[in-house]
């Protein structure tokens, strides 16, 4: 029984509880949201000239 | 032999309809093969990577579903296509929920788009409701205590007389027909509406289209 309430790693902040698995996995969404923010897609600036061109 | 409604100047309900779907989009763009300039932006791509991801999600759930719910107890195959079941739901959410933030930070209810935000947001508290009751019929001890707990907050927001949390076989059903009926219809709305109003432009982009 005291398997079940002590499996996992949990991170307490005040009244706030997270498992670590867990905050790992949105810390890492946050990463790939900024990293789709900053890292140019292939081809992109290409495809502004074009529309700058036929503008 | 009567003449054709149409040459008598009625309309059918059926032609009514076909105008209606074809209207629904603007020609050409139902599929298109080119997009504006601001969408060559991975930001873009967590819309159509969440679709991509809700395919593998039903079409593994098709396979689970023929199994039956406790296959994947005793067979490798079942066990391997409950991982991709659970595994790309876990990308379908990832991929939602960036999803939702580059829109949220891009205002894209912005140019007559309100719609198609309030879309996804139902898509997104349904596909939730999904989810939330694939945990409850994995036959084990997880789902089990998943219930137990789940029973008293779906009791206090005065729903548990009729979706009882301990009810395998509601929430199996649920889980199988009504919730992926409802995140089809709602997501088939929701691009249809994208394909309708176009890519929302970014912020700062000079050349901000004027709504269709």
């Amino acid at each position: 029984m005291d398997i079940a309430f002590t499996a996992g790693k949990y991170i307490h902040w005040g009244v706030l509880s997270i498992s670590l698995t867990n905050f790992l996995i949105i810390v890492g969404m946050i990463v790939i949201f900024v990293l789709a923010l900053v890292v140019p897609f292939p081809g992109a600036h290409e495809r502004r000239q074009n529309d700058e061109d036929d503008s | 032999m009567s003449a054709p409604a149409s040459d008598a100047g009625e309309r059918s309900w059926t032609s009514s309809v076909r105008d209606h779907v074809a209207g629904l989009v603007p020609e050409g763009q139902a599929l298109p093969d080119r997009q504006p300039a601001y969408v060559a932006s991975w930001i873009y791509v967590f819309g159509v990577a969440t679709l991509a991801a809700l395919v593998v999600v039903v079409a593994s759930g098709v396979v689970l579903a023929m199994g039956g719910a406790a296959w994947w107890h005793t067979s490798s195959l079942g066990h391997f296509m409950n991982s991709v079941h659970l595994w790309s739901v876990e990308l379908f959410f990832a991929a939602m929920v960036v999803h939702l933030w580059g829109k949220f930070w891009m205002a894209a209810w912005r140019g007559n788009r309100g719609l198609t935000w309030v879309t996804g947001v139902v898509s997104f508290v349904t596909s939730i409701g999904a989810a939330f009751t694939g945990y409850l019929v994995q036959s084990n001890f997880d789902s089990q205590w998943i219930s137990g707990e789940a029973k008293d907050g779906i009791n206090s927001i005065g729903v548990g007389g009729f979706f009882n949390v301990l009810n395998t076989g509601q929430m199996l059903l649920w889980h199988v027909t009504l919730l992926p009926l409802g995140v089809g219809i709602i997501a088939v709305m929701h691009v249809v509406l994208v394909r309708r109003h176009g890519v929302v432009p970014p912020l700062d982009d000079e050349r901000e289209e004027v709504a269709r």
